[in-house]
């Protein structure tokens, strides 16, 4: 045990002399966030996927038209695909997973509006996606704000809207968020003067109404939706360079050197991994600080980022003990590691998110461990999502971990045995 | 305290060691010499339990040591031949490191760390990193990392390879110092000098066998009382014949002969004989018998570094 501790701290003391490399590592994460992050969050000019929106209309009256023609004008029909249906087509569709979200409009809804009375439009979203209902929930908030708010006491934002129905120009998101702002900040100070608010969006789930913020709108951060996915990769390169460094000692003779003081190569395997976990996960800790308060994310709640967070780190040294364990040359494993962690990260939504992805690549994702864990951290930061809500990932995580880990060592160990003769 | 009988070890096609057996005393430094390639290394590996044998049986102090027994580990500091430190850490460091693996603690490590580097002169530069020492600097440390537990056995592979002259003087005395102490040293080399000069008994390996073993004055005895003449010069027109006595013709090529011969008084005739045949001779030396000589008689090659 004693020994075992002497390697950790060595590793640990040795990486912090020559943080170079991790530190290198890690930016990738971070400039992929980044990069990312603004070109969807500032540029509309990006293609986004098509946003599948089904739209139940009880109304069929002028406001739902309204509603429905903004949404199949200009940009924004390449943006939103509004597919009219009945409810019951509608909630089959969004169970199976076909539509992003499903707006409904109730009936009597033009009526109300004109006579000034509550009503509430239904925005119900796909649980597994996390980008593109925001999108719709926005969307459809900011035209509730223009109808809500009426033409007389909101003469700036309806001028704009009128562009919006009439203007081949479409504003790019970042217009549009902006259109929104302003039309929420005139209603906020107009809030003093109306009694009641008029118009309500109500979000909910396909599976469960409730776990998600209430009604109120969840202050989405696109930086944490790539984050979820990027910082994998930079996780997965980290454990890679720690583990590497295990079979590069025996090249340098320090290993041998290790194995022939009375200690078993047990202890050292065992050393070497507790560092190379222990590194992954203050390199991830400190991804998490920047994200917080460099790019305001929301972390979710400590005790299911802590767990998921240990799953997923065991998860990517399990993986990593089992390939070095496996490719006995180190160029070999250098080379074919690389490139393993590519391949996962990118199959996994390590670089592009799943939700951006096609059909296809959605069922392969399921394959890569990097989509079960970048999957938990999305609905962690994105979706409040408590413990229960992702106890299947972890599950896989902490099994793929396992699966890989125990071999991998068994096979890490002979190998170093053998190599440490040269 | 050692004695190795009979291990082999085959790396493919290549039989790195191929039936070595020798004995060493408590207390006794054993040279092994041989040039690259001798199996030197493979040997010094399957002693420090870092390689099992194909066969035969090796035993220190008592205790099966072929398989690399912790106890038998404990007992061994090992200095390799290639230097094995992590450069990005002090030499200090690599000293606790090093030294802890083997048991020492606290207060223990920490006075045997400043010995060792005593010893070697390098407290000063204790917390400089390994990576910014001169090749010597580094030898010196690599060699103190076998020291620091006190072993009762060490095993050191070439540990001179490639330093000034300086730095071999200090490996070398402290090598002597080790064994004045008790301590029981197998002592790699392919320098003739150092093994004339360090050993107590000297084994000759070459091809993974051991030619010839015993203390100097023994294996220069297995040359004879001969001493080796070279002579160049342009010997076309030299028949070769009449050779006076005590003289043997012993190598033959083009502007060159080599001559043992058993009596002093020899040379002079032979080179008579030279000049009376109206032979030009360029240049004569003369090696008396050492373990040049006799490596090259047991091996029929120059031991070069
Ligand atoms: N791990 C190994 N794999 C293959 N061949 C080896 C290995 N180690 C040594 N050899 C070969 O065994 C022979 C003896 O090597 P070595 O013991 O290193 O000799 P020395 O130390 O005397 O120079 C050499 O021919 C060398 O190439
Ligand atoms: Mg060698």
């Amino acid at each position: 045990m004693n020994t075992i501790l002497r390697i950790f701290i060595l590793d640990l003391k040795r990486r912090m002399k020559s943080p170079l490399a991790i530190v290198l590592t890690m930016c990738i994460p971070l400039v992929m966030t980044l990069i990312i992050g603004s070109v969807f969050g500032r540029d509309g000019d990006v293609k986004l996927p098509r946003i599948k929106m089904l739209f139940v209309d009880y109304d069929e009256g002028l406001a739902a038209q309204f509603l429905r023609r903004g949404l199949e004008l200009g940009q924004l029909a390449e943006m939103v695909e509004v597919i009219p249906v009945v409810e019951e087509e509608g909630e089959r569709l969004m169970a199976e997973g076909e539509a992003s979200a499903m707006v409904v409009i109730p009936d009597s809804f033009t009526t109300k509006i004109v006579d000034g009375v509550p009503v509430t439009i239904r925005v119900v979203k796909n649980p597994s996606e996390s980008f593109l209902p925001i999108i719709v929930e926005e969307i459809i908030s900011t035209f509730g704000v223009i109808l809500d708010c009426g033409t007389n006491t909101f003469r700036e934002p309806i001028r704009k809207s009128k562009e919006i129905l009439t203007d081949e120009g479409w504003p790019s998101l970042n217009e549009l968020q902006t259109l929104m702002d302003e039309a929420k900040a005139i209603f906020a100070l107009a809030g003093g003067y109306m009694v009641d608010t008029l118009l309500t969006v109500e979000e909910s789930t396909v599976s469960e109404a409730g776990d998600e913020g209430n009604g109120k709108s969840s202050g989405f951060n696109v930086f944490s939706y790539v984050m979820a996915g990027s910082m994998l990769i930079g996780l997965l390169f980290t454990s890679n360079i720690m583990l590497r460094d295990i079979v590069r000692e025996r090249a340098s003779g320090t290993l041998t050197r290790t194995l022939a003081a009375p200690l078993s190569i047990w202890h050292v395997v065992a050393g070497k991994l507790l560092a190379a976990y222990m590194v992954t996960m203050v390199a991830s800790i400190a991804l998490l600080i920047i994200g917080r308060f460099v790019f305001g994310m929301d972390l979710g709640g400590p005790v299911v980022l802590a767990v998921h967070l240990s799953a997923t780190i065991f998860m990517i040294t399990g993986l990593m003990t089992f390939c070095f364990g496996l490719i006995k040359s180190e160029r070999a494993a250098e080379a074919i590691v690389s490139v393993l962690i590519i391949v996962i990260s990118l199959l996994g939504g390590g670089m592009i998110p799943i939700s951006q992805m096609g059909e296809a690549f959605r069922v392969i994702a399921r394959f890569s461990p990097v989509y079960w864990a970048s999957d938990g951290f999305m609905k962690i930061f994105l979706n409040q999502a408590g413990l229960i809500d992702i106890v299947q990932n972890i599950v896989i995580l902490t099994g793929i971990g396992l699966v890989t880990l125990l071999p991998g060592t068994w096979l890490l160990g002979r190998n170093l045995r053998k190599g440490g003769s040269k | 305290m050692i004695e190795v009988s009979e291990i082999r070890k085959q790396f493919g096609e290549v039989r790195a060691v191929d039936g070595l057996s020798f004995k060493v005393a408590e207390g006794e430094i054993f040279g092994l010499l041989g040039p690259n390639g001798a199996g030197k290394t493979t040997t010094i590996s399957m002693l420090s339990g870092l390689l099992a044998p194909d066969s035969g049986t090796i035993t220190v102090a008592g205790m099966d040591a072929s398989r690399g027994d912790r106890r038998v580990r404990a007992l061994m500091g090992v200095i390799p031949q290639e230097i094995a430190l992590y450069e990005e850490l002090s030499g200090r460091e690599n000293l606790h490191f090093w030294g802890g693996l083997y048991g020492l603690t606290g207060a223990a490590l920490k006075r045997e760390t400043d010995r060792v580097l005593d010893m070697v002169d390098l407290t000063d530069r204790a917390d400089d990193q390994v990576g910014k020492y001169s090749g010597g600097m580094k030898r010196r440390i690599n060699l103190c990392a076998g020291l620091i537990h006190s072993p009762k056995i060490i095993l050191l592979d070439e540990p001179t390879l490639g330093i000034d002259p300086q730095a071999r003087i200090k490996i070398l005395d402290i090598v002597k110092k080790e064994a004045e102490s008790g301590t029981t040293i197998i002592y790699t080399t392919h320098y003739l000098e150092e093994a004339e000069e360090l050993c107590d008994r000297i084994a000759i390996i070459d091809k993974g066998a051991i030619h010839a073993e015993g203390s100097l004055a023994e294996l220069v005895d297995l040359v004879g009382e001969e001493d080796m003449i070279t002579v160049t010069g342009d010997f076309k027109s030299w028949k070769g014949d009449n050779l006076p006595e005590g003289v043997r013709l012993d190598h033959m090529e083009e502007g060159s002969l080599r001559f043992y011969i058993s009596r002093k008084d020899s040379l002079g005739s032979l080179l008579n004989s030279f000049f009376g045949a109206g032979i030009s001779v360029e240049s004569v030396s003369i090696r008396e018998p050492g373990l040049q000589g006799v490596f090259l008689k047991l091996t029929g090659r120059e031991l070069r570094d």
